[in-house]
């Protein structure tokens, strides 16, 4: 039969209610989920780039070794941002205010020296024929794949780049706190994970290896 | 508000930077080997996957959180990720099936 | 020690001024209603494209002037094309799914109860929730805006099959800008839902108040909570296949498209993609999307059931766990939908293994809602017959579901109207009755007024009856092999039988659908005129009903309710009445 619990409240865990069990703000576990679902569409797109790859016989492997270098800079530039932020984070921490911006700065540096990269090689390579739905080596979906998975991370770090620039302007005129740059950093560090990826995947693998 | 755990030192933050440098190094060497295919996507899978973790562990500060929270977010994951994998045999049989 | 991190809690000022306070409202109880009135104007249109097409079927060929009138290329000469037909197809089949049961079981009664019920002053993340909703809207308008554009609605049903969905104009009226605005709007209510599930999830999760811990909420936030899992899962997948898609259509990739089509007697310049890459994405999303549209319901179910029955739900942690299991195990069955696409049949008994799997949990919670009646004090409310009318309809569209999830079974009844009577029954009515449920249940406490028992009674009663003589007969169209997506049967000597089957359901769904408007009507009304509600009229447990009807802005007044025991304490032997809120204290119980 249902009986009446008397609970003593004063042993309460971190999942009897009143707190957060992750010991951290709503925002935080929010940019968490966040990425744990946009890592799902990355993957997604990955698997699906995988497919068509394994489907195809004639995959091209046109990288030459001025890309892949080229490629290795960005990924370079990036986990570089990525040590900044830290940094800024742990600026913000401290509420070195001015510190931290500077390091939100040098990260955004990072971001839009990624940026500048890869529209360079981009744009080298429609000039060379390349575009989503033809290429000169053979199978089209080349380009489509490229173009889709590298597309679609650039336009995450240029958003990444305009809320980097936003959070520098608001934590340096005390309108933000310092949780607001840690939740902008896991932002910034998926970025950077997805790129992780990325790069073995879509140009290591494509590197043209024989002469 | 107050931290669960210590903040790790500044210098862990080098070091997992130049981790990850190094991986990303030894990857495109790889990439230079000739290697069979399923090899190096295994290998090159697999360092991508400790390079994610570094990052995630460290400068996400996973590490340092309380474990509920990994125990939350990354199973999932991993689940939806290795469900996605099971796309391949179709993608093997379309090869198969391709007109020589 | 543990160090206790207080979530603050979200303090805005109520809001001034007729736009602040209705139109771009951060209040979860607002936005809750906006969805729950998206999807009142969604299901409408939704049944209107039921009637067009019920009509079709049952009697092809008839000339009906109005349609002339407003589709002059859809219905020349006042007679439905088969296109046309299926773009209704597809345009009922997108708009029910999405924007009637994924929004008013979850965003539309989830936003506005979840806060209240946990003890919350809103949602985590308030602005997020805002922006969702119009977000939704905007999806919404994308979608209705196929209707008007050149050529039409697409006609390649809610789930969008390439090729024919990924080749544009050439493949058929509709599918040129009518497509595109089709993924567009997908990809939009993508990004909503996967916003308003992490902020479901945040807020349940970090805004419990004190003593609620997971083994005290009501099932009904178990249910938004494992819901909005889901849809975090789920919608990224679809956000990734319908950006694919649309990269098809518009940019000239080949993602879906193989080499060698012929279409209208054109070459098709496309090569290396596959079709069946689509089918795995979207099925990926689609078979837990089904999930998101039910689970809801069970917990609206499971709530109402027990209110009215005077007893605690019967194995509330069996419960809460089947729902775990039911969100889990949704992830793995996805291939059933795909038996016949010429995957490889050693996957398609996985799937069938784990199909059947997730009849384990849901069995469970049947019979323990079976289990919640027997002996109770049972109360007939509205409410109530439709919390049970959801069991009866659960189970009848389960069970069919045990025959489509075998292969050998499948390869006959796929595409048949016996899949149409199942995903009808589960979906179609199943949901719907919790949300009608739903609307019974908490009316008293959104506008402080009855629903009409009366009127209610008589909805039910029609709907019931009037659903099952709809469905029901649909199963044996489907063995008798009556194909579905079709516009009419005509041309079939084998089907000559069945015009007056298809007849009795267009009827049938006439009637029905005519009784819905007793339930518009009722609704309406009585937001003015119905009978003043109490603030629990139910005598019901769960912590929304200690706050004043509908709740002030920050629910409870600014002061958190603490929790000290489980959220169905219904005749506790020993207790001065036949309920325990969840917020009362401690009381001296009598031990026999």
């Amino acid at each position: 039969m249902a009986q009446s619990q008397t609970e003593d409240l004063t042993l309460s865990s971190a999942w009897s209610g009143g707190a957060s069990p992750y010991a951290m703000v709503s925002k935080k576990l929010g940019m968490w989920l966040f990425i744990v679902s946009d890592s799902l569409t990355f993957s997604a797109l990955l698997v699906a780039y995988s497919y068509v790859r394994v489907a195809n016989q004639d995959w091209p492997k046109p990288f030459e070794w001025a890309s892949i270098l080229g490629a290795s800079i960005m990924t370079f530039c990036l986990l570089s941002s990525s040590l900044t932020m830290v940094m800024a984070v742990a600026a913000a921490q401290r509420l070195e205010r001015k510190k931290a911006v500077v390091w939100l700065l040098a990260t955004v540096l990072g971001g839009l020296l990624f940026i500048l990269l890869h529209a360079r090689e981009w744009i080298g390579l429609i000039h060379e024929g390349v575009t989503p739905f033809a290429n000169p080596w053979g199978v089209p979906l080349f380009g489509a794949a490229f173009f889709t998975l590298t597309g679609l991370h650039m336009t995450h770090v240029t958003v990444g780049v305009l809320y980097l620039v936003v959070i520098a302007w608001g934590f340096g005129s005390a309108r933000f706190k310092p949780e607001d740059v840690e939740v902008s950093g896991l932002y910034w560090h998926f970025v950077d994970l997805v790129w992780m990826f990325i790069f073995p995947m879509v140009y290591l693998l494509s590197a043209k290896t024989v002469a | 508000m107050q931290k669960a755990e210590a903040h790790p030192v500044k210098q862990i933050y080098l070091w997992i930077w130049v981790w990850l440098l190094t991986l990303t190094v030894v990857e495109v060497f790889l990439a230079y080997r000739h290697l069979a295919v399923m090899t190096m996507l295994v290998i090159l899978m697999g360092l991508s996957v400790i390079k994610a973790a570094l990052i995630m562990s460290y400068f996400m500060h996973l590490r340092y959180e309380r474990f509920s929270l990994a125990l939350t977010l990354i199973p999932m994951l991993i689940i939806c990720i290795a469900l996605l994998a099971s796309f391949f045999p179709d993608s093997l049989r379309l090869l198969e099936l391709r007109p020589r | 020690m543990t160090e206790a991190v207080h979530v603050e809690p979200v303090v805005h000022q109520a809001p001034q001024g007729f736009i602040r306070k209705y139109i771009f409202s951060l209040d979860h109880k607002v936005i809750g209603i906006q969805y729950y009135l998206l999807a009142l104007f969604s299901v409408m249109v939704g049944m209107l494209l039921s009637v067009l097409m019920r009509f079709n079927l049952a009697w092809p060929g008839t000339e009906v002037p109005i349609l002339e009138t407003l589709f002059p290329v859809g219905a020349p000469g006042g007679i439905m094309t088969p296109e046309f037909y299926l773009s209704l197809m597809t345009m009922h089949g997108t708009i029910m799914v999405f924007f009637v049961l994924t929004t008013a079981p979850q965003s539309g009664f989830g936003n506005y109860f979840l806060p209240l019920q946990i003890g919350a002053p809103d949602m985590a993340f308030p602005t997020l929730n805002m922006l969702s909703f119009w977000i939704t809207f905007v999806s919404l308008l994308v979608l209705l805006a196929a209707f008007v554009v050149t050529g039409g609605a697409p006609i390649s049903g809610w789930t969008g099959y390439p090729p024919l969905s990924a080749l544009g104009e050439i493949a058929g009226p509709g599918l040129g800008t009518g497509q595109t605005l089709w993924v567009a709007s997908i990809a939009l209510f993508c990004v909503a839902s996967l916003l308003g599930a992490l902020n479901f999830i945040t807020t349940t999760i970090d805004l419990r108040t004190k003593g609620m811990s997971m083994m005290r909420l009501p099932l009904t936030v178990w249910a938004w909570f494992v819901t909005a899992i889901l849809a975090l899962l789920a919608f990224g997948v679809l956000l990734a296949a319908g950006v694919l898609l649309l990269l098809d259509r518009v940019v000239g990739t080949s993602f879906f498209i193989p080499a060698g089509l012929v279409v209208s007697d054109q070459m098709i310049n496309h090569k290396g993609g596959s079709p069946l890459l689509w089918q795995h994405l979207f099925w990926f999303f689609g078979h837990p999307e089904v999930y998101i549209a039910i689970l809801p319901g069970m917990g609206v179910t499971s709530q109402i059931l027990s209110t009215f029955a005077r007893k605690p739900i019967f194995g509330y942690r069996a419960m809460a766990y089947a729902i775990m299991a039911i969100g889990l195990v949704s992830f793995i069955v996805w291939g059933h939908h795909m038996f016949l696409s010429g995957m490889s049949p050693y996957s398609a008994m996985v799937f069938s293994l784990t199909t059947t799997a997730v009849a384990v949990p849901s069995a469970i919670k049947t019979f323990n809602w079976l289990g919640t009646l027997w002996g109770g004090r049972v109360r007939f409310t509205t409410a109530m017959l439709f919390a049970i009318g959801f069991v009866s309809l659960f189970v009848t569209g389960g069970v069919s579901g045990l025959f489509l999830n075998q292969p050998s079974v499948d390869i006959y009844l796929h595409d048949t109207y016996f899949v149409v009577a199942h995903f009808h029954m589960i979906m179609g009515v199943a949901a719907i009755f919790g949300i009608f449920a739903a609307t019974y249940y908490w009316f008293p406490k959104m506008f402080a007024r009855h629903l009409s028992e009366r009127l209610g009674k008589i909805h039910f009663w029609i709907t019931f009856v009037g659903v099952y003589s709809i469905f029901m007969p649909m199963h044996f169209l489907g063995v008798m092999g009556n194909p579905r997506r079709y516009a009419e049967f005509t041309a079939f000597e084998f089907l000559a039988d069945v015009v007056p089957i298809h007849e009795f359901i267009s009827i049938a769904a006439f009637v029905t659908i005519g009784a819905q408007l007793l339930f518009a009507v009722n609704f309406f009304w009585s937001i003015a005129r119905g009978k003043i509600a109490e603030i629990n009229p139910w005598s019901a447990t769960t912590l929304e009903w200690t706050v004043p009807s509908p709740p002030p802005h920050d629910n409870f007044g600014g002061r958190a309710p603490v929790v000290h025991r489980g959220p169905y304490e219904y005749s506790v032997p020993g207790a001065s009445r036949d309920f325990i809120l969840q917020s009362e204290p401690e009381m001296k119980v009598v031990h026999q």
